[in-house]
């Protein structure tokens, strides 16, 4: 290969072009001083590490941490909620032929009925969306450790009400399922508001 | 200067509990101040480096490491072993000092940097210089790269991006460096 000035910026991003790049600033001053420049910054580099004594802060960082009020974490009742939600919805959309929607009967919506909730859930489901596009990026954007238990709460969510959403639609006509699907989206719009008010608090 | 480790030898720091990143991580949930002393042996002359380049000055360096460890001490049940604690504290301090900065408005400050002065400093004093005048994320690369050691793996898992864009970054970061003491010799 012919090595040309224009293709140092190639060989620093590139290991294997550098032998070239040494070859060629032999005979070039200019390229020369680039590189040797570009080598100064990373050998320097580690001489910008900053020490210093400090010999009160970890006295400090103990008594701040002992001032802690102890907080005993709150059991994560909603995995277990979700999850036999999760089981109770899915023992019954298998134990329920999906004929028998249209027998008619307590727990079963007519047409008109259906209609009426189809709508009203639709209208839920996008208010909900609105709200999740509004708390979701700062959410996304944070590396605390409530962002990262929020975040996780929202994709078990979605995850549930997405399965159910799947049921729904094989029983179509089930009012219990329909329930069940609109508590997940309430428990959805319930965090995402948590999260809200915890981010404008900060 | 003294760093963590010569200052646990003078006895004001209590000997090593925990062998394992696990029972340091157990001893933290049940909030055993020896584990955070730990935390903090290991830990934090590499947070209050990161801390000071990213803030500006040692007095909020050490205010962001002691943040730091408070929200690790508030929210150590919120952290499942994902990545090292290492990591995790890193990621913490650079968020608290991202905060920091927003509150203080020191960004807005340096958006106009005075010109650098065009005496001969020594490059270090020039590089640093030169560190606090460029992109705050290729800045944040080369510092846990180039001044801290860090492997791009672990800063990927800290800034929370692909390793290829923290290889980039590090590229970028070393070329405004280099055009920015370019600039200073002329």
């Amino acid at each position: 290969m012919i090595f040309q000035c224009a293709d140092l910026e190639r060989a620093l991003r590139t290991a294997e072009l550098m032998p070239d790049a040494r070859r060629h600033a032999e005979r070039c001053e200019q390229c020369r001083e680039q590189l040797f420049q570009w080598n100064e910054i990373s050998r320097v580099a580690p001489q910008l590490h900053e020490d210093w004594e400090s010999d009160t802060l970890w006295p400090r960082i103990r008594e701040a941490l002992s001032a802690e009020p102890v907080r005993h974490q709150r059991p994560r009742t909603w995995r277990w909620a979700l999850a036999i939600a999760a089981m109770v919805t899915l023992a019954v959309a298998l134990l329920m032929p999906p004929r028998a929607a249209n027998l008619g009967g307590p727990e079963l919506l007519s047409d008109g009925a259906l209609r009426e909730v189809q709508q009203a859930e639709a209208a839920y489901a996008r208010s909900i969306d609105k709200l999740a596009a509004v708390a979701q990026p700062g959410m996304e954007q944070s590396g605390s450790p409530l962002a990262a238990a929020y975040r996780e709460k929202l994709v078990l969510l979605d995850s549930a009400i997405a399965d159910l959403k799947k049921n729904v639609e094989e029983n179509r006509y089930n009012a219990y399922l329909r329930t069940e699907l609109a508590s997940l989206y309430g428990e959805k719009q319930k965090t995402l508001r948590e999260w809200m008010d915890y981010a404008k608090s900060k | 200067m003294v760093g963590a480790s010569q200052l646990a030898l003078t006895g004001r720091f209590q000997t090593a509990e925990y062998d394992t990143d696990a029972e340091l991580l157990a001893a933290c949930r049940r909030r055993e101040m020896g584990a955070f002393e730990q935390l903090y042996r290991a830990h934090a002359a590499r947070l209050k480096s990161i801390a000071y380049h990213t803030a500006g000055n040692r007095q909020d360096a050490e205010d962001a490491v002691q943040e730091t460890f408070l929200k690790v001490y508030r929210g150590i049940e919120g952290f499942h072993g994902q990545s090292s604690i290492g990591t995790w504290l890193c990621r913490i301090c650079i968020n608290v000092c991202y905060d920091l900065l927003r509150k203080r408005q020191i960004e807005a400050e340096r958006a106009e940097p005075a010109p650098l002065p065009r005496n001969q400093l020594a490059l270090r004093v020039q590089l640093e210089d030169a560190l606090r005048r460029i992109h705050p994320r290729h800045r944040m690369v080369f510092l846990l790269f180039s001044v801290e050691g860090m492997r791009h793996a672990e800063i990927a898992a800290i800034l929370e991006i692909p390793e290829g864009t923290s290889k980039a970054w590090l590229f970028e970061a070393k070329r405004e460096l280099q055009r920015l003491l370019t600039e200073t010799k002329r």
